[in-house]
């Protein structure tokens, strides 16, 4: 169960319910039971009747009325670090780059 | 006259938004990390994926579940719905728990979708509950007694050979006939 169709897909796998929410939620909307059990029986179903790897179902919910949600993931406007989290990442990684080059770690 | 083709008529049924697609997440992060002046990566990929049909019905079958979410660790930070991505919470060796446990699953350690959603309910990202439901109900025969995280490092040859065997080593060692991998 998942939200990120491509990348699963990519892998592929036996069976798959995608669901078209933000990542985090795979199994379904939060304090939604309702949305919750209908995703997790589209599932059983799936291990009950597919017949073939790669079988993907999506579940029918939508995240919310309309797509703008989907502007601002990774994108210039919401990028996945902030840009402080992004200064510390890019030291960190200069630095065990520096390490491997020197053949310390 | 026309300056090219048109549509003859607007369908019966009107269609979705053009835009209106699952995320191309591949095509989003290639383009971040190379804005960041990184190689791309590589994700996962193969032509052939495996498939075992359910072996016994089930209404007999025992489930197990495996997640990507990290236990709470009280030293390693900010760890709560809003806290920022948080590598410091991530865990490098797989680990099981009881199923009918005190649990307390975090996922500050993953890149979810912080621009839209708050994770505040557990079940939204492992279905433990909905998984018990299904027990109750009689639709599966139960649940194995231990649930399985998963770790989630940018190394394939360490998910692929250290991680993967160990888990489905437990699982049989559960003596699972299915299982339902959640990632968060």
């Amino acid at each position: 169960m998942g939200c990120a169709r491509d990348i699963v897909e990519h892998c592929g796998i036996p069976r798959f319910v995608f669901t078209d929410f933000p990542l985090g939620n795979p199994t379904g909307r939060p304090f939604d039971p309702e949305c919750q059990r209908h995703i997790v029986s589209m599932g059983l179903d799936l291990l009950e009747r597919a017949t073939a790897p790669r079988t993907t179902v999506q579940s029918p919910y939508v995240w919310s009325p309309d797509t703008a949600w989907k502007d601002k993931v990774l994108t210039k406007a919401q990028p996945f670090l902030d840009d402080e989290a992004k200064e510390k990442w890019l030291d960190r990684k200069a630095a065990y780059k520096e390490l491997r080059s020197t053949g310390r770690a | 006259m026309s300056a090219g083709p048109v549509a003859s008529s607007r369908p019966a049924i009107p269609f979705a938004p053009e835009d209106d697609v699952p995320i191309r997440y591949m095509e989003r992060t290639r383009a971040y990390y190379q804005a960041l002046g990184f190689a791309p990566y590589r994700w996962a990929h193969f032509t052939d994926a495996p498939f075992t049909p359910l072996a016994v019905p089930l209404a007999r079958a025992r489930v197990a579940l495996i997640t990507t979410a990290a236990p709470f660790q009280p030293e390693a930070g900010d760890q709560g719905p809003r806290a920022p991505y948080n590598a410091g919470a991530k865990f490098y060796q797989v680990y099981s728990a009881p199923v009918d446990g005190k649990l307390d699953l975090r996922i500050s350690h993953v890149g979810y979708d912080r621009a839209n959603t708050v994770p505040e309910d557990l079940d939204a990202y492992f279905p433990l509950t909905r998984m018990q439901e299904v027990v109750a109900s009689g639709r599966i025969g139960g649940l194995t007694p231990r649930f399985h995280g998963a770790p989630t490092n940018r190394s394939h040859r360490v998910t692929m050979e250290t991680d993967a065997p160990e888990l489905l080593r437990r699982c049989r060692e559960d003596r699972a006939d299915a299982v339902v991998l959640v990632p968060s």
